[in-house]
């Protein structure tokens, strides 16, 4: 399993502004504020060393602006954080079709529901938030029996999972996360739709299958920018793809960039602050 | 009535690409936030500003819910960005790599005025010219 390095700084006098200006100039991931110290996290191969950080806190003792400090190092290996909260997930309705259930509830459907299980660890889409939720309101208009998709950003692979018991004959799911593989297998095997749906560790340009009749991307705006181009390419004439993670304010940067590509906005729907839009090529 | 306040947690991350790894997946994960939900959140507010290190608020209520607000970035990344600089000097009193003008002091100064802990925007300016100088940066007028 991956680790990370930690460093505990504490300096006095303890100014986080100051000190985390300085450490952000190392090859660090993020910085934690605690109440007179600071726990600064790097990727286990970054070269990030107490030596490094110790030669920059000398400079700001030259300078008079700390009069001392301490550094400890440990390391912290990956796991589950959220797992805490994923104790506490319920059932959820996302509309009168689909519902979203962990293994550890039970639920009597109602003719007609659907039921998709979906364990989560750590990844994204347990059917809660107001994205996929989006998404998933939207894939049983846009799902036509025995169509292709493909789901980028697939993080538990709940809309992969989706679209394979809406009717799509074939899926493939696709995320850059190792979380996310492991736990979009697991879910695809839970809800038996392994012959239809495959999850793959991949970025979007890895992806070097025919076009597909319907994308589904709910990542973020920056993204989903950033691929415009690739997500253009990988769908078939006529075909549509499905945008989420987008705020209400991001619909006029994202439809004017779409558009330019010769995508045509054909609906959105929103829910709270998101918003999600539906481009057909 | 007001939700009761469980606690606070400061980070500081890049914009636009929170993930469950160190420092949110722990410090979140362990007063039992879901983290997926605060990246999701955290990285479609803050998609446009590029990467920019953000300090972040987060705000944990009793029954675990969240709510969070961004601050300005630490004073040395806003002079790096000003100056268009990876780095500071590892020298800083022998080695001086940029020069910063009052002027760019006081842009970034105004920035910062919201988070710092200073009385007008002379003493605001006088804090980001120590941090400058303790990056081997010459602030010239």
């Amino acid at each position: 399993m991956k680790t990370h390095k930690q460093f505990n700084i504490s300096a006095s006098p303890f100014d986080p502004d100051v000190l985390s200006g300085l450490l952000w100039q190392l090859d660090i991931e993020g910085i934690t504020e605690n109440e007179n110290s600071l726990s600064v996290y790097a990727d286990e191969k970054s070269e990030v060393s107490v030596v490094q950080i110790s030669d920059m806190l000398n400079s700001l003792k030259d300078q008079n602006m700390i009069a001392s400090f301490s550094i400890d190092e440990s390391s912290v290996e990956e796991k589950n954080w959220n797992e805490e909260w994923e104790k506490t997930i319920d059932v959820i309705e996302v509309n009168d079709k689909i519902v979203i259930k962990p293994t550890f509830r039970d639920y009597s459907p109602k003719p007609e529901q659907l039921v998709i299980t979906i364990d989560p660890k750590m990844s994204f889409g347990t059917g809660e938030h107001e994205t996929t939720k989006l998404v998933l309101n939207l894939l049983d208009k846009y799902i036509d029996k025995g169509i292709s998709v493909l789901d980028v950003g697939s993080g538990t692979g709940v809309l992969s999972i989706a679209a394979s018991l809406l009717g799509a004959e074939h899926v493939i799911g696709i995320d850059n996360d190792e979380w996310c593989l492991e736990n979009g297998l697991e879910n695809v095997e839970l809800n038996k739709v392994n012959e239809k749906v495959e999850i793959k560790l991949a970025e979007i340009y890895d992806v070097d299958e025919e076009p597909f009749d319907l994308i589904l991307a709910n990542i973020n705006k920056h993204i989903l920018v950033d691929i415009a181009d690739r997500i253009y390419q990988l769908t078939k004439n006529s075909g549509k793809a499905i945008l989420s993670g987008l705020l209400i304010e991001d619909k006029t940067d994202i439809t004017e960039l779409y558009n330019s590509k010769g995508f045509s906005l054909v609906e959105e729907e929103i829910l709270g602050e998101w918003v999600a839009l539906v481009f057909q090529k | 009535m007001a939700k009761k306040i469980s606690g606070y947690i400061k980070l500081q991350i890049p914009a636009g690409q929170a993930n469950p790894s160190p420092p949110v997946g722990p410090a979140l994960g362990q007063k039992g936030v879901n983290i997926m939900e605060f990246c999701k959140q955290f990285n479609a507010k803050t998609a446009d500003k590029g990467g920019l290190k953000i300090p972040v608020v987060i705000t944990v209520y009793a029954d675990k819910s969240f709510t969070f607000i961004t601050k300005t970035p630490p004073a040395a990344v806003l002079l790096m960005k000003t100056l268009n600089l990876d780095k500071g000097s590892s020298e800083p009193n022998k080695i001086k790599v940029a020069k910063v003008t009052r002027t760019q002091l006081q842009e970034i100064a105004e920035t910062k005025m919201p988070d710092l802990n200073a009385n007008d925007i002379d003493h605001a300016i006088n804090m980001i010219a120590g941090t400058a100088r303790s990056m081997g940066i010459t602030v010239v007028d």
